[in-house]
């Protein structure tokens, strides 16, 4: 009895080391940093395994980006403010669609090719995926 | 049957009826079969763990193998499903981030 518990010991403890180490083994510590600090761009550089040199130029593209982002974004909330009409709303929310399509396929552009079409997998359907008359548009108050 | 003449000695016939009304009158010892079992369990006890496994190799290998291939499926698994999700909750904020329909009203 007692080598059979001594066996199961053994088991047991060959059972967590494997675990341990194989987790070890699938761990991504850079992706766990990213997530703790909520950086996306950081998720971009870990996720897609940007070099340096690629990181820096889509980092320059958000740059840019942004600034007509938030133009897309003011137009909307001003449109959603003076209570527009829906088409006119729609019509704002598709040029940020097109957009911001557009900004993720030339980010996708400087990327390796097979990263390149597995980002576009990842975040195209997110944006297809949203909600458009959801949550944002009933918060429409004076 | 060969008979034998020496002295005193019986005869093979008077042997045989010695032999056939003898009756052994050994008491009984109801915890024999018990005390074999406990006997035969404190020698496996007492042997080595390392004897113990050479003459369970077979089931202890077998054991070992699948410990280690249920902890590393397990732990890589568990590795990549987090990773997983980080990934794609930092994914919904990235595209969140630039979404201008996603902002919220001041």
């Amino acid at each position: 009895m007692k080598n059979f518990l001594i066996t199961l010991g053994v088991v047991v403890a060959a059972c967590a080391a494997a675990f341990g180490g194989f987790y070890a083994l699938g761990d991504d510590r850079a992706m766990h940093a990213a997530a703790r600090e909520g950086d996306a761009m950081a998720w971009l550089r870990v996720e897609f395994r940007l070099d340096e040199r690629q990181f820096g130029a889509i980092k320059q593209l958000h740059d840019d980006y942004s600034i007509a982002c938030g133009k897309h974004c003011a137009d909307i909330m001003a449109a959603r403010a003076r209570k527009a009409p829906a088409a006119e709303v729609a019509a704002l929310e598709k040029i940020c669609v097109d957009s911001m399509t557009g900004h993720f396929r030339r980010v996708a552009a400087l990327m390796p090719p097979a990263q390149g079409e597995r980002y576009l997998a990842m975040v195209l359907p997110r944006i297809a995926g949203y909600a458009h008359h959801g949550a944002p548009n009933v918060r429409v108050t004076p | 049957m060969n008979a034998t003449t020496m002295g005193s000695t019986p005869t093979p016939d008077s042997l045989s009826r010695t032999l056939a009304s003898w009756r052994l009158a050994a008491p009984r010892d109801p915890q024999f079969r018990a005390a074999v079992w406990q006997r035969i369990g404190e020698s496996a006890a007492a042997q080595p763990w390392a004897v113990y496994a050479r003459r369970h190799a077979i089931a202890v290998s077998g054991a070992l193998t699948l410990a280690v291939a249920v902890g590393a499926v397990g732990g890589h698994g568990w590795a990549r499903a987090q990773v997983a999700a980080e990934s794609a909750r930092l994914a919904a904020a990235y595209v969140q981030g630039l979404d201008a329909r996603a902002m919220p009203m001041p």
